[in-house]
């Protein structure tokens, strides 16, 4: 590639959080027309890097250039002004207004202040009709679907001339027929000579979309190869450092009861998941493995009586449970850990010893009452179990602990509960590496010890693969596989939930 | 951690690993003794409202001789009495991220429910059916709020008008007067005015409940987050039900208080009660967002409210500036508050 296709050039990119470098001198370089696939673990470094591209965090050292110039210390303005995008996992659209609000956001069509309707939906549906969305430009935007609202972010960067677009995960909660659609209107944008940083965790996509393929493995560059030329394993071997086969699985229960702790038959909720059946025996870890969307979240939520079900049995330790609400699924045994941790985990200005305890209150209570000595104590005994770090200080808020120890208080509760079932749901997204290997070797003692058992619904491969004995694998809502023992491996799963 | 199981990764990078993960380690166990003095416990807060009561203390006792004498005190609290009784309830709710502005034409309701009743069932009767009405106007409350999930401003502000028209209604827009009813209001057993016991009563039961029951964890759990605390296995909704019937039934007390201290029933009574109470609670340190809050805080900012409005009477001021300074002191209080969140880095 000559350097007049360069578009972008970023060198030697440092970055440190806290004092803990997450980046350490990384290159990424995108030509005119190019779609590059970023992938990575979690925590690898993906989006810190490209959000320094983006503005949104500057570089400790190192540079950027753009078309052969360099351009200096980025911000998101500036890099919205020199044609640089960011299209979010999360949708950051504005619901109520529609589809041509949306794509001119902050750039009315307007003559003399006031607003032309009808010249802003004819630009809008042009940009719409020129990505063959077949949706109309005058509707509200939180009437679409998913993929349809990704199309109108795209249609937003496309409308003022983006350069180059970061796409950041934009197949996570889609359909396969709106993957497609978003591919097309990809490649109709190469055509067009914008650049793409395309970041997925799904392999098949990469041949699909991306020209070439850099991975990222603890904040340094580990492969950097046109796509043609990479395998998938050579990928997966990138990403995780070692070979796919040499993950040291657990060593699985010694003996498990004859009767499972948590029994599922026909689960079905209409719209979300069908005809689910497994077993959880005491002391077994098993996992739900399913891409964004697939159904497990919701089938995790519907065991603690989060989410309707509309058909199926349930039994928990050999009682018939019809999961009716949070309260009632604590009374039969049951723990939880939701997946966003902020929203529904912790009460984050609440005392750490009381955000850990608050299951148990009944139990802790005389008479309707709680000493806080004695959640104090509580608190104490899974500090240290869990070496929870903290200040040794039962009333520090929750909220001022690191993601990692927030996560452990959150599992600690339900010890402290003495619930016989744990269902958890991406346990450990947003923790930090050793966190993540503290919780899988505590679930893993306490199943095997008390005779817990454990569900895990998790989109995380590698979870599956450090942390589970068993993985069902879950795709539209329904069991499309099934692997246990030594069949558990990151190139089974990916390759039975679709990639 | 006994035993660890074999879980662990045998990957190349696991020196730079372990790097990290002492890194985490040490950086807070090394911060304790460095961290401590700059960490706001709860005391803090409360000890820059005790400050502000003392300086008031002082000036008025300066100022006025009556001031500090034995039967002014009593008139302060007896002045706050009311008030008192339905901010401890209304604390109770702001914790819990809640609010219950229909407390002051409750009141009124109440008041003239009972003037109006008494001749027709007698005393005890309208006693009994206007405990009961504070019970049902709770209860109203609460299963809008948690049944049918309006919020509780609006539904309460909905309430607050209901009331007063329904009470306008009934008294036929006159003041109702009540005879053989000034025992509640007035009896003084032991020198001490029975409101004031009446409210030393409820303040204790309501730190009893905040501090060390279930219950009052439980709305403070709510209040911080009440998609965790639904999570936890806390029955939000019957928490918070129950916290609306308990404000419907101070409220009754409070109305029964007032009508026997004039011995009479105004339609008109206890207008903007509901902000004196919100004023209050907001002062003693309780947050808008709910999770934050005591009684005892509350009881302090009703003090200090007592005291700046008696003060100023004694002074001879004029009323309205007493409205003047208890609106700046709110707003003082909840700034300062807002900047001692901004310092600490809890938030």
């Amino acid at each position: 590639m000559n350097d007049a296709d360069s578009l972008l050039r970023a060198t030697g990119v440092r970055k440190s959080f806290g004092g803990v470098e997450v980046l350490h001198g990384v290159d990424l370089h995108l030509s005119r027309g190019e779609t590059l696939a970023l992938l990575g673990e979690n925590g690898a470094g993906k989006s810190t890097l490209v959000k320094i591209i983006a503005g949104d965090y500057s570089a400790d050292a190192g540079s950027i250039a753009l078309r052969g110039e360099d351009v200096g210390t980025l911000d998101p303005v500036r890099a919205r002004r020199l044609g640089i995008r960011m299209i979010f996992q999360e949708l950051s659209d504005a619901g109520p207004l529609t589809v041509a609000e949306n794509i001119f956001l902050g750039r009315y069509a307007a003559r003399h202040g006031i607003v032309s309707w009808r010249e802003m939906n004819r630009l809008a549906q042009g940009v719409l009709d020129s990505l063959e969305a077949d949706f109309d430009a005058s509707r509200k935007v939180e009437s679409l679907r998913v993929g349809e609202r990704q199309l109108v972010e795209i249609a937003r960067a496309l409308s003022d001339e983006a350069q180059i677009l970061i796409l950041d995960e934009p197949t996570a909660a889609l359909s396969s027929a709106e993957v497609d659609k978003l591919f097309a209107a990809i490649r109709r944008l190469r055509d067009r000579g914008v650049g793409m940083v395309y970041i997925t965790h799904r392999l098949d996509e990469v041949a699909q979309v991306a020209d070439r393929v850099q991975v990222l493995r603890d904040g340094v560059s580990a492969l950097d190869h046109p796509v043609a030329d990479v395998t998938r394993s050579e990928m997966v071997t990138a990403m995780i450092g070692r070979s796919a086969q040499s993950v040291r699985r657990p060593t699985p229960p010694e003996h498990l009861s004859e009767s499972p702790a948590l029994c599922v038959r026909g689960l079905t909720s209409d719209g979300f998941f069908t005809g689910i059946d497994f077993d959880v025996q005491a002391g077994e870890v098993l996992a739900l493995y399913g891409k964004v969307g697939s159904g497990t979240a919701e089938i995790a939520e519907a065991l603690f009586g989060l989410h309707p079900t509309s058909a199926g049995s349930v039994i928990v330790e050999d009682a018939p449970y019809v999961p009716k609400s949070p309260a009632d699924a604590v009374h039969h045994g049951i723990g939880f850990l939701p997946a966003d941790r902020q929203r529904a985990g912790t009460m984050a200005i609440r005392p750490v010893a009381e955000n850990l305890a608050a299951p148990s209150w009944r139990r802790m209570s005389t008479w309707g009452v709680v000493r806080r000595s004695t959640e104090a104590t509580a608190y104490a005994t899974w500090q240290k179990a869990l070496a929870i770090r903290s200040r040794r200080d039962p009333m520090q808020p929750i909220g001022t602990l690191s993601g990692g120890n927030q996560q452990k208080v959150l599992l600690a509760r339900w010890f402290e509960r003495g619930a016989r079932v744990l269902v958890l749901i991406e346990p450990t997204r947003g923790v930090d590496v050793g966190a993540r290997e503290d919780i899988y070797r505590t679930l893993r003692t306490k199943a095997a010890e008390d005779g817990l058992a454990v569900l895990v619904a998790t989109s995380d491969y590698e979870e599956v693969v450090q942390l589970a004995d068993r993985a069902l694998v879950i795709a539209k809502g329904q069991v499309v596989g099934a692997l246990g023992g030594e069949l558990v491996t990151t190139t089974a799963l990916t390759a039975a939930a679709g990639g | 951690m006994n035993e660890p199981h074999a879980v662990s990764l045998t990957r190349d990078g696991s020196d730079a690993m372990d790097a990290t993960e002492t890194q985490t380690t040490t950086t807070p166990a090394s911060s304790p003794d460095a961290g401590r003095p700059r960490r706001g416990r709860p005391v803090p807060e409360l000890a820059g409202l005790v400050v502000v009561l003392v300086v008031l203390v002082v000036f008025f006792a300066v100022k006025s001789p009556y001031f500090m004498g034995a039967d002014n005190i009593l008139n302060i609290l007896t002045a706050i009495a009311v008030v008192g009784i339905i901010a401890v309830p209304g604390t109770m709710l702001l914790v819990a991220g809640q609010v219950d502005l229909s407390v002051g034409s409750g009141a009124a309701f109440c008041g003239v429910l009972l003037a109006t009743q008494v001749d027709r069932i007698g005393l005890g009767g309208a006693v009994v059916l206007v405990l009961v009405a504070g019970l049902a106007i709770g209860a109203i409350n609460g299963a809008l709020v948690n049944v049918i999930n309006v919020n509780s401003l609006i539904t309460t502000l909905g309430m607050l008008a209901v009331l007063r028209g329904l009470t306008e209604l009934m008294a036929d827009g006159q003041t109702a007067i009540i005879s053989g009813f000034e025992t509640l209001g007035t009896a003084r057993p032991l020198g001490i005015p029975l409101p004031v016991v009446v409210f030393a009563v409820v303040v204790v039961i309501g730190v009893l409940l905040m501090r060390y029951s279930v219950f009052g964890r439980s709305l403070y759990a709510i209040g911080a987050n009440p998609v965790a605390a639904r999570l936890v296995g806390i029955r939000t909704k019957w928490a918070l039900f129950t916290t609306f019937v308990l404000s419907g039934f101070a409220v009754a007390i409070a109305g029964l208080i007032l009508t026997s201290q004039l011995s009479a029933a105004s339609p008109v009574a206890a207008q903007g009660l509901e902000l004196t109470v919100v004023t209050a609670v907001v002062l003693g340190g309780a947050s808008l967002s709910g999770g934050r809050g005591t009684i005892l805080g509350t009881l302090l900012g009703l003090v200090i409210i007592g005291v700046l409005n008696n003060g100023l009477t004694l002074l001879n001021i004029n009323s309205f500036w007493q409205d003047v300074a208890r609106g700046v002191l709110l707003i003082l209080a909840v700034s300062f508050d807002q900047l001692r969140q901004r310092l600490s880095p809890t938030n």
